[in-house]
């Protein structure tokens, strides 16, 4: 026999405690975590005429409109360095954020199926649900870096190289909140329309559309946006590739201390999304 | 030997809720009355052994419990009290295609329900060819799903599904689905999996499957064990259960059908018809080798009739009339002494049943002796069905012998 020998103990108290050889079960899950990931990316694709320009095409929409309104119009993006650069590096963020964490909320409640007729672990619906809105946000960004770095739109350096390590904060934070929802979700169909009302809210706290530049005189509130880990991850990822503005490593180091928030809240965000997710797993097959 | 799956006093239960709340609002608004819900016990304190390598039928009615069992044990369900142990690797599907999805094409479904499945994508590479030619299905690998008819689905899920590597199989009606031809594919599969000395854990209505297939069966009743033996023994006992259902479900086992059905002057009256087994059991639900007794009251309620001829017709329910009409004069005993108020039952026993399984009426009819004047037509006086191991076309097994030549 090719395959490893695993056993298990299915108890209520344990959970699915299992003693599997552990590399080999990881690897399944791998697999079936990056085939759903893909098909799911060809199925957005499949049918349209433009397919992925469309991926491309939203953002672009959203960033001319945004950029004639508040670059051009209200001109709130005066006196920042290269604010053009900076709204669309937001918007691709916050893209990615938005599309990730609605796609991952329904992706166990629409998967009612596969939970019913087969097991594995149900995480694994999530993180592919994000992982294709990953693939898209990754090749945004991407585009943005081999298009604008040679015009010399982009100031990139050392610190720059720092630029991955806040995406990772925001894949983790995209994750806790999928967990979350999709758990919620099960038994909640209103979270859909409350997490739509958080992201009309979310995308003003989080600094997408102004420069943070623009709240200097209001420290306050300043503070409490920072404290958003979006608006953080959002600057410092501004910081990073388009306008060092600070002579420090990472943008917010500003605040002090108070950095601390947006990282302590992004962990609590992760543990919450993960002990709930855990907790309503073995009611999702009942329910479904 | 090592047991594959141990099942300890395994309770499942689930909470009907009487209003179920999927909006918050609910919840605010009926926060008194949350707690509504009536309990249905799926399984309870159900404890079982499989040793490795055992071919396991569970049999039950529609919700005794088989399914939740079987989901209990392949983890998509966790057992309220109790422990399941399970030693070896596990196909984690229940039903073929499980992921399909009909906007992809046959190609990318393979790869997504073999991920499902546990198998990784170098080894679906090294497969994929296999796979096609056994769905037979190389000329549509690259079209969507959604083109393709419901049998060439279904080959095409079983074909992937048999790619399984798992040391143990869960299978819940798998055989449900597909063309005679299809299900002897499946049953060749069974087979091999049998002289691979895999674990199966087979649920499913077909009597005929559990008795050729599995060294051991199950049966549940309303989430409990009540049955563990030899496939005969369980599935023998599945059908006497059924038909006391059946039997339960249809009124009295006995007594006669209702006017619209009968007709006659009464001067000779059926009062009841029973249908009995051996062991003298009233039952509906036979198995072919069984032999059958039927037993006929008769009253008489007139003080001319001199003799009388009672016959049984037996019918198939989609019409084909009669398939035996056995009768019998009752003159010797009753020449002159008929009278008003005379009773008596006939019997007649049936060895072995010569029609193929099915559902059968039979009617009872009293005639004077030369079939002139009808004194009580009682048309469907009672249906019953016979269960045969093999389901086969065709209304008897003609016990004929093939042989063949080649030419040259």
């Amino acid at each position: 026999m090719a395959t490893s020998a695993e056993s298990s103990r299915i108890t209520r108290d344990a959970g699915v405690a299992s003693s599997p050889n552990g590399i080999g079960v990881l690897r399944r899950h791998a697999n079936l975590t990056r085939e759903l990931a893909v098909s799911q990316f060809k199925l957005k694709y499949t049918g349209s005429v433009l397919g992925y320009v469309w991926s491309l095409f939203k953002p672009m929409m959203m960033f001319g409109i945004l950029y004639v309104i508040f670059d051009k119009l209200f001109k709130i993006g005066k006196g920042t360095e290269n604010f053009v650069l900076q709204l669309l590096v937001a918007i691709v963020l916050w893209t990615f954020f938005q599309e990730a964490t609605s796609a991952a909320m329904n992706s166990i409640a629409s998967n009612g199926n596969m939970i019913r007729k087969a097991y594995f672990p149900r995480a694994i619906l999530v993180v592919a649900a994000t992982l294709t809105s990953l693939i898209t946000f990754l090749i945004n960004m991407a585009l943005i870096v081999l298009i604008a770095a040679p015009m010399g739109k982009l100031d990139l350096g050392w610190r720059s190289l720092l630029a991955p390590l806040f995406l990772l904060e925001l894949y983790a934070l995209v994750l806790g909140i999928s967990l979350l929802l999709s758990a919620l979700f099960v038994f909640y169909r209103d979270m859909g329309h409350i997490w739509e009302i958080c992201m009309q809210l979310l995308i003003y706290g989080s600094a997408v559309m102004f420069p943070l530049t623009l709240l200097d005189n209001h420290p306050t509130m300043k503070i409490a946006i920072l404290a958003n880990p979006m608006a953080q991850i959002i600057e410092d990822v501004r910081h990073a590739l388009v306008t060092p503005s600070y002579k420090v490593p990472w943008s917010a180091s500003v605040m002090g201390w108070a950095y601390v928030a947006p990282l302590a809240l992004t962990a609590v965000l992760v543990l919450v999304g993960l002990i709930v997710f855990r907790r309503l797993t073995p009611r999702f097959a009942e329910y479904l | 030997m090592t047991a594959a799956i141990t099942c300890e006093h395994v309770s499942k239960r689930f909470r009907v809720p009487l209003d179920r709340s999927t909006t918050l609002k609910y919840r605010f608004t009926h926060l008194r009355s949350s707690s509504r819900y009536h309990d249905f016990h799926a399984l309870d304190d159900v404890s079982f052994e499989v040793p490795e390598g055992q071919f396991i039928g569970i049999v039950g009615h529609n919700g005794s419990g088989k399914s939740t069992l079987l989901k209990v044990l392949s983890r998509i369900y966790v057992p309220d009290s109790g422990e399941v142990g399970i030693n070896g690797q596990v196909s984690p599907f229940l039903e073929l295609g499980v992921g399909f999805n009909p906007e992809l094409t046959a190609r990318e479904n393979i790869y997504l329900n073999g991920a499902v499945l546990g198998l990784t994508h170098a080894q679906l590479d090294e497969r994929i060819d296999g796979i096609i030619a056994f769905a037979e299905l190389e000329n549509f690998v690259d079209q969507k799903l959604k083109n393709y008819s419901s049998g060439m689905q279904v080959r095409l899920a079983f074909s992937v599904a048999i790619q399984a590597d798992a040391q143990i199989l869960l299978m819940d009606e798998v055989l449900a689905v597909g063309d005679q031809r299809f299900q002897e594919k499946c049953f060749d599969t069974f087979g091999h999996y049998k002289r691979e000395g895999k674990t199966v854990v087979l649920v499913t209505h077909d009597l005929s499957a559990v008795n050729l297939y599995c060294d051991r069966a199950l049966m549940l009743d309303h989430g409990r064990l009540v049955a563990d033996g030899t496939p005969r023994e369980v599935t023998g006992a599945y059908k006497r259960r059924m038909g006391a259902a059946s039997e339960a479900e249809g009124g009295a086992t006995t007594g006669v059908a209702a006017a619209g059905d009968r007709w006659g002057s009464r001067e000779v009256e059926v009062r009841d018809v029973r249908l009995l087994s051996d062991t003298g059991e009233t039952h509906r639900v036979f198995s072919a080798e069984e032999p059958m007794t039927i037993e006929v009251d008769w009253v008489v309620n007139s003080d001319t009739v001199q003799d009388f001829l009672l016959a049984l017709r037996f019918d198939r329910t989609d019409g084909l009339s009669p398939l035996a009409y056995p009768s019998t004069l009752l003159t010797q005993t009753m020449r002159g002494t008929a009278q008003r108020g005379m009773a008596g039952t006939l019997r007649y026993r049936v060895e072995r049943w010569p029609f193929l399984g099915g559902s059968y009426l039979m009617a009872v009819e009293i005639f004077d002796e030369h079939r002139q004047n009808v004194y009580d037509q009682v048309d469907k006086a009672v249906g019953f069905r016979v269960i045969d191991e093999k389901t086969r076309f065709g209304l008897v097994e003609l016990g004929g012998e093939w042989q063949s030549e080649l030419p040259g």
